[in-house]
């Protein structure tokens, strides 16, 4: 019987001691009041203000028992720590995913509804895209403290180099396809690199996120409405005739398929830079006055923004659904969460209070910024097929800009995102 | 048999039980369950949800881009593994095989990587192998510097990435299959040796005719389990390239973990584990199949 | 292959050997290099860990290794991977050797056709069963907070086929003669597995529980799976964690590199020889 008892030992300081201290901590927890936070990990700065923003909420509200607890996982691979602690039914209270991920936890039912926490008037002081990137089928599940926006950087004096004259109207409203494409020839015979496109990047999502304005503005989709089919959609004669028009960018050489420099633009090295709101800070102080911004060229009519950031949510498993709310709407407050972290990490800010904490608005390029993302801003799709989806489109555009065949490759895309939606949605029938 | 020994054998289930239930509950039972899944439309947030799709996920992983790829790239791992690796260990093995006391160090030297865990070398070797960026260079370029090697983005390339995570690899795991090989080599006859010298033969021609020959056994062991673990690649790449730049050394585990986690695809993923077991498996098939023809 | 050869003049062969000594002291040189050039770089600047003046006197400090410390959480994670290997090592041990006893040693139905079974479980790596096993683990409450996520970490390997399958080797090599006294003294099994089988074994013992240490030491895969927070993490989750934290910094990367090595290579000296005896073993299957 020796052994019996040997065994017994192992496998009780193994789980049973564990589970005894795992019991205390949460008699701990309740005692307190402790709310699990998670985010991404971003630059030090941003961490930095994100703890703050933490410190201070538990300041707040110490004197109801209630504090966060705040865990940072590293940008590139928290999306799967989520998803491994949604598998385990591990999640925590509250924490912040990418906005067009939204739609694909709330279909598994992850996330609790937050419409109830706000009032109208205070949803109205958000950006829309920001609402609108947190609404699945009419119900508010996540918002967040800051948007993004993509712009077109230009060089004043390069463009001058070579010619292009960007009227004041053009400055308003940014170029048609022809007319961006003309100026890059110009460029390109002054002996100057048009653009920098980024095709370097190694994430997915600066595919879909940059370019489909593209695809929107020449009338087309990527996934139909009901976000369930992408049968002619995906590969729509809108579509390929719109990404046909991108594709000349890359054949006549006026941006780089495989580019090994990550800022071009800023180095003096491109005239113009297809890119976000992080690098104005950055080209502000490369180029002073030479900085000019105007919206993407447009294939079609109307020229459309991208938009949208990481959200936060709240676990439908929250132990306690309305103090988790308590945090969502500290660090989407504009004093207590929004002005901090824009601070640090110089995104859109969310809610339109606080553009008035940041007096670079009334100047472009940030002025640019406010402006598209309340007038022209489009949101992602909003569709649990989004990571499958997000993946074939980026695929598919590495390979037009390498020249494939735009609609071959397009089909190929549709047919393989479609594959994936009818293997799920028959499922669920 | 006598009565003891069936009272002892009695009590062999006490004995057994909890390894057995162990092994059934952590491994027989995730490898069904994994099985079953295969065959599924299973999704990570939702298995209970999942629905037969008979062999449409085997069917699909060829099909998928990226499998492919995995799935090349880890082939062609394990060829530039094995051989280097194999043969590197079998002349080092030759080269510390000096049972003075005053050699012992040397093995000892070769063996210190195998001790380190390989996220940290992964880690190291990222340094190492730095490109040179603003005057500042990593060690590897700064050494091949000196012999007038222009420095390369070893990491960032991807023709070099997957050669160097392999350099690396081979640097790691050598001394343990050194080690292997000099156990194998007590077993080589000594007279046999001897009378290959007398015979005249060279040190290389004793090593081709006596020594490879003996320990036919040990090489094929060491070439079986080096391409196993050369299979399993998982960690180096993970760390030191995300499987970029462009899929270059995107690994079969990899693959499998992203179509679990980030695609959420538990059907195919499990598919997938089930193709690298058949490969696995594969793998030990052949070796004692080889084994066996030479005991007949 | 002894390379002392008896042929030859004396002085010929004292050439050989001082130039042996010089191959091997620059080939070890080398191959060591990474390794020493991790000590010493976490000793060093930031700025000066990839520029010049390697050779000068300053620009050496310790500042690295408090960083790392708190930026990594390491008191935490050495003592996360501490307990994982001490209770794999530990508790898996004893189990596995009991089973490989009962194989070795006792007569029962069926042993061979179970014992196959298991020896069939070494060749499956644990990459092909992490995904199910992740779920296998959570639905047994596997995850989560301190306690599930030790018994996560852990549970899961205590059973190996390989363990099971390499004691047995070892158990059947016992000369009978040493229980036979035993049974004469009135021994009932379990005495005879723990006060004479378990001790003629002591020496492939202490290799099994060598080898899982350093395995399990250098767990990535499976602890990226359990642990879902961060006071759970363990060493190697901590410096990938450290290593990808912005911004970077190489000297605190390297010092939590060296922090989370120190204590394999502590014991080096310890269970070398052991592994030697494994690998002679290991290469007879």
């Amino acid at each position: 019987m020796m052994w019996v008892v040997a065994v017994w030992v192992v496998l009780m300081c193994v789980s049973g001691c564990g589970r005894s201290r795992v019991g205390q901590r949460e008699d701990e927890a309740e005692k307190v009041n402790v709310i699990r936070v998670w985010s991404h990990q971003g630059q030090e700065a941003e961490n930095r203000a994100m703890r703050e923003i933490a410190e201070a909420f538990n300041a707040a509200h110490a004197q109801r028992g209630v504090r966060v607890e705040l865990t940072f996982f590293p940008d590139f691979q928290y999306a799967e720590k989520l998803a491994i602690a949604a598998a385990a039914r591990d999640l925590p209270d509250a924490f912040d995913l990418d906005g067009p991920m939204v739609a694909r936890w709330v279909e598994a039912g992850l996330l609790a509804e937050l419409g109830g926490f706000w009032t109208e008037e205070e949803l109205d002081d958000f950006l829309p895209t920001i609402v609108e990137q947190g609404t699945v089928d009419g119900r508010l599940y996540a918002l967040g403290a800051f948007d993004s926006a993509v712009v077109l950087y230009y060089d004043r004096v390069l463009l001058a180099k070579a010619g292009v004259e960007v009227s004041a109207d053009v400055d308003a409203k940014g170029w048609t396809w022809d007319e961006f494409v003309a100026a890059c020839g110009k460029l390109k015979t002054a002996g100057i690199e048009p653009v920098a496109m980024h095709m370097d990047e190694s994430a997915d999502e600066w595919f879909t996120y940059a370019f489909s304005p593209v695809v929107w503005s020449g009338g087309g989709a990527l996934i139909a409405k009901d976000g369930a089919e992408v049968r002619g959609v995906l590969a729509s004669g809108e579509n390929v005739w719109s990404l046909r028009a991108w594709q000349t960018v890359f054949a006549k050489g006026y941006a780089a398929t495989d580019p090994v420099d990550p800022n071009p633009f800023g180095n003096g090295k491109v005239a113009m830079d297809w890119s976000g709101h992080w690098m104005a800070r950055g080209h502000l102080a490369a180029k002073g006055g030479r900085l000019g911004a105007m919206r993407l060229p447009r294939v079609g009519e109307k020229a459309v923004a991208p938009c949208g950031s990481w959200a936060w949510g709240v676990s439908a498993r929250a132990k306690n659904t309305e103090l988790a709310a308590l945090w969502v709407k500290w660090v989407t407050g504009v004093e207590t969460g929004v002005v901090p972290i824009v601070r640090a990490n110089g995104a859109v800010p969310a809610r339109r209070t606080a553009f008035t904490f940041f007096p670079e608005y009334a100047e472009p390029p940030y002025r640019l910024f406010r402006e598209q993302l309340e007038t022209a801003a489009r949101a992602r799709p909003r569709t649990p097929y989004y990571a499958t989806l997000t993946g074939r489109f980026a695929a598919a555009l590495r390979d037009i800009a390498r020249g494939a065949e735009v609609e071959a490759r397009l089909r190929q895309a549709e047919a393989e995102v479609q594959a994936v939606v009818e293997r799920r949605e028959e499922g669920r029938r | 048999m006598t009565r003891w020994e069936q009272e002892r054998g009695r009590s062999a289930g006490w004995f057994l039980t909890p390894a057995l239930a162990l092994l059934a509950v952590f491994v027989v039972w995730p490898l069904v369950r994994a099985g079953v899944w295969s065959f599924t439309n299973a999704d990570l947030l939702s298995p209970e949800r999942a629905r037969g799709v008979g062999v449409e996920n085997y069917t699909g992983l060829w099909e998928d881009g990226r499998f492919r790829r995995a799935f090349l790239n880890t082939w062609m791992f394990a060829l530039l593994v094995v051989p280097a690796q194999t043969a590197g260990a079998f002349f080092l093995a030759l080269w510390v095989n000096r049972p003075e006391r005053e050699w012992q160090w040397l093995r000892v030297v070769f063996f210190v990587p195998v001790v380190v865990a390989m996220p940290v070398l992964a880690v190291l070797w990222t340094l190492l192998y730095q490109p040179a960026q603003g005057g500042e260079m990593g060690p590897v370029n700064a050494a091949l510097g000196v012999f007038g090697v222009p420095p390369q983005a070893w990491l960032r390339d991807p023709a070099l990435a997957l050669p160097a995570i392999a350099l690396m690899s081979v640097w790691q795991g050598v001394g343990l299959q050194m080690m292997v090989f000099l156990a194998g080599l007590q077993g080589v006859s000594k007279e046999l040796l001897d009378a290959a010298k007398i015979d005249g033969a060279g040190a290389w021609q004793r090593v081709w005719h006596v020594v490879v020959p003996a320990m036919r056994n040990t090489i094929i062991f060491v070439v079986t389990v080096t391409t196993i673990l050369a299979f399993r690649i998982f960690v180096q790449p993970y760390l030191m390239t995300r499987g970029g730049p462009g899929n270059s050394t995107l690994s079969l585990i990899q693959s499998v973990y992203e179509t679990t986690f980030v695609s959420q695809d538990l059907g195919r993923a499990c598919a997938a584990a089930m193709a690298f077991l058949v490969l696995v498996g594969g793998v030990a098939w052949v070796q004692r199949r080889v084994l066996k023809e030479e005991r007949e | 292959m002894k390379r002392t050869g008896a042929t030859g003049g004396r002085s010929a062969s004292l050439l050989a050997a001082y130039g042996a000594w010089a191959v091997s002291l620059v080939v070890a040189v080398v191959f060591l290099s990474p390794l020493v050039w991790m000590v010493a770089a976490s000793l060093r600047e930031e700025a000066s860990i990839f520029g010049g003046g390697w050779w000068g006197m300053d620009g050496w400090t310790l500042e690295n290794y408090a960083d790392a410390w708190r930026r990594a959480g390491l008191g935490r994670a050495l003592l996360n991977s501490t307990m994982q290997v001490v209770v794999i090592g530990g508790g898996g041990l004893l189990i596995n050797a009991m089973a490989a006893y009962a194989f070795a040693r006792l007569e029962f139905w069926g042993r061979e056709g179970v014992f196959a079974g298991v020896v069939v479980l070494i060749i499956l790596p644990v990459e092909v069963l992490a995904v199910p096993l992740f779920f296998t683990a959570r639905d047994l409450g596997l995850t989560g907070g301190h306690g599930a996520a030790l018994a996560g970490l852990t549970v899961p390997f205590l059973a190996k086929a390989f363990n099971i399958y390499f004691l047995r080797q070892h158990f059947l090599s016992v000369p009978a003669t040493l229980e036979e006294a035993a049974v004469m003294d009135g021994a009932g099994p379990w005495r005879l597995f723990w006060n004479v089988a378990l001790p003629a074994v002591r020496p492939a013992l202490a290799t099994v529980v060598v080898l899982d240490l350093l395995a399990h030491w250098g767990d990535f895969l499976w602890p990226l799976m359990i642990t879902t927070r961060g006071e759970t993490r363990t060493v190697q989750l901590s410096l990938a964690n450290l290593f990808t934290q912005p911004p970077v910094q190489w000297g605190d990367i390297l010092a939590c590199a060296v922090l989370a090595t120190l204590p394999v290579m502590l014991f080096f000296r310890w269970f070398q020889r052991y592994i030697v005896a494994t690998d002679a073993r290991a290469g007879i299957k």
